[in-house]
């Protein structure tokens, strides 16, 4: 009995492997018919008021069936001026480079369309789109309706998106120069001298300065002005400064949008909500480049990430970049 | 048939109240093993500002028969946000634990932390001592 069993089991066992053993045959697979596309988000982190979202996308056909007559991009809410459809298609050579490839006349956009129209017999095509935030868009989410039709008549079209505008600014590459432009309006993410600084006092909320003392390390500076003096040594600050910024120093928060280095990090809005301020102090001194510091300016109304791209110690500046977030 | 349960079952239990009588390794109210080590002192200091750089001019001083620790930090620095981190003898722990950041500025009164050793026997308490560098 129990030889019979062990039989049919090794007979089983036989057949699977001969079963597994045997080759399929091969195909070439056959292509989607009719016109095709798809889209991918080429930009990361948060978008900001100001900047691009960029968009690839890509519409096909087989060449037996007809050419793409045009593509377009509908927004929800409209862009602002920048925002354009490539009328170029791009392809990556051998050596890495993107080249591009002229297919239809420049982009017309009208209030949310954003359309080009193909002057190439072509059947394929990737069209990048470039969608300039407008202010209108801040806090809101917007979307996108990419589409295509050929010469077959068809018309086909992708969603992209809700995507999330985010409430925060960004100001790029300010120069702050010892004894001349060193003072720092977060309200207007500007930069004055004494004389405008005395002007709007009430808006000036940090004070820059280089100093090389001998025996500590004081360096570049950014300091209230209503901190000790010690801290603002040789500095004549003009009438009517008092702003107490707190201040929380870092050190190699390294934000891609202020950055631009090889660092995959992003400062969201919800990052300037989540900082504690609590006895934090009014100055930060020993700015190195990659260092930074968040700050919440005195009446509360805006906190800002501030970030130190370059410092020069030879003609005494500083070069920063902000990110501001509304509070109130 | 039965002889085998009888000895299979025999096993089981002997392996059981072996298991069962198997004196338990004693662990503290942090969960921590306690050993037998008595060995309690600091072996390293380090003192972080809110960038979690040092702020420390240089390595701190740590008196382990006085039980002090003296730290020299740069001018300047915030002594309200700095992270105190201790490097303690092995199986050693840290009363009151450090869970985030501490406040120095009252020099008046330096900051006390005791340090237990494995043993949860020998304690000893080590006074924080800051000094902030002068202004030249």
């Amino acid at each position: 009995m129990q030889r019979k069993y062990l039989s049919l089991i090794s007979v089983m066992l036989v057949l699977t492997f001969l079963y597994s053993c045997q080759d399929k045959e091969y195909s070439v697979p056959l292509g989607k018919t009719g016109l095709n596309n798809d889209c991918i988000k080429r930009t990361l982190g948060p978008n900001i008021v100001g900047s691009n979202i960029e968009f690839a996308y890509a519409m096909a056909l087989p060449a037996t069936e007809g050419k793409i007559t045009s593509a377009q991009v509908t927004a929800s809410i409209a862009g602002a001026t920048g925002t354009y459809l490539e009328n170029r298609s791009f392809y990556t050579n051998s050596s890495g480079v993107d080249v591009p490839i002229t297919v239809g006349s420049p982009s017309v956009t009208t209030d949310v369309k954003t359309m080009v129209t193909f002057t190439k017999d072509t059947c394929a095509a990737t069209l990048r789109y470039f969608y300039t935030i407008p202010e209108a868009a801040r806090g809101k989410t917007v979307t996108f309706t990419f589409s295509a039709t050929a010469t077959n008549g068809q018309t086909v079209t992708y969603q992209m998106g809700p995507y999330p505008i985010v409430k925060m600014d960004m100001k790029l590459d300010l120069v702050a120069t010892d004894n001349k432009l060193m003072y720092l309006s977060i309200a207007d993410l500007a930069l004055y001298d004494a004389p405008t600084a005395a002007a709007s006092p009430t808006k000036i909320d940090l004070v820059y300065l280089y100093r090389n003392i001998a025996g500590i390390t004081f360096t570049h500076a950014l300091v209230s002005p209503a901190a000790s003096p010690d801290y603002l040594p040789g500095v004549t600050l003009p009438t009517g400064l008092t702003n107490s910024t707190k201040m929380s120093k870092t050190w190699a928060l390294n934000d891609q949008n202020l950055a631009r280095l090889q660092y995959g990090v992003y400062i969201d809005d919800v990052d300037f909500t989540a900082v504690d301020f609590t006895n934090a102090p009014n100055y930060v001194i020993n700015l190195k480049a990659q260092a930074g510091a968040w700050i919440e300016t005195a009446d509360g109304k805006y906190r800002a990430y501030i970030y130190v791209n370059a410092v020069n110690n030879t003609a005494p500046s500083m070069t920063i970049s902000i990110k501001r977030y509304t509070m109130k | 048939m039965k002889k085998y349960f009888v000895t299979i079952l025999a096993l089981f239990l002997v392996t059981f109240t072996w298991v069962r009588c198997a004196k338990n390794l004693p662990v503290d109210s942090d969960g921590l093993l306690i050993t037998t080590r008595a060995q309690c002192y600091v072996s390293n200091f380090e003192l972080l500002g809110a960038d979690f750089q040092t702020v420390r001019t240089a390595a701190a001083v740590i008196d382990t028969t006085a039980q002090t620790i003296n730290a020299v930090v740069m001018y300047g620095t915030d002594l309200k946000n700095l992270y105190p981190q201790f490097s303690l003898v092995s199986d050693a722990k840290l009363d009151p634990k450090i869970t985030g950041k501490v406040d120095f500025s009252d020099l008046a009164n330096p900051k006390k932390w005791t340090v237990v050793a494995g043993n949860r026997i020998v304690k000893k308490t080590y006074t924080v001592y800051i000094t902030v560098q002068p202004k030249p």
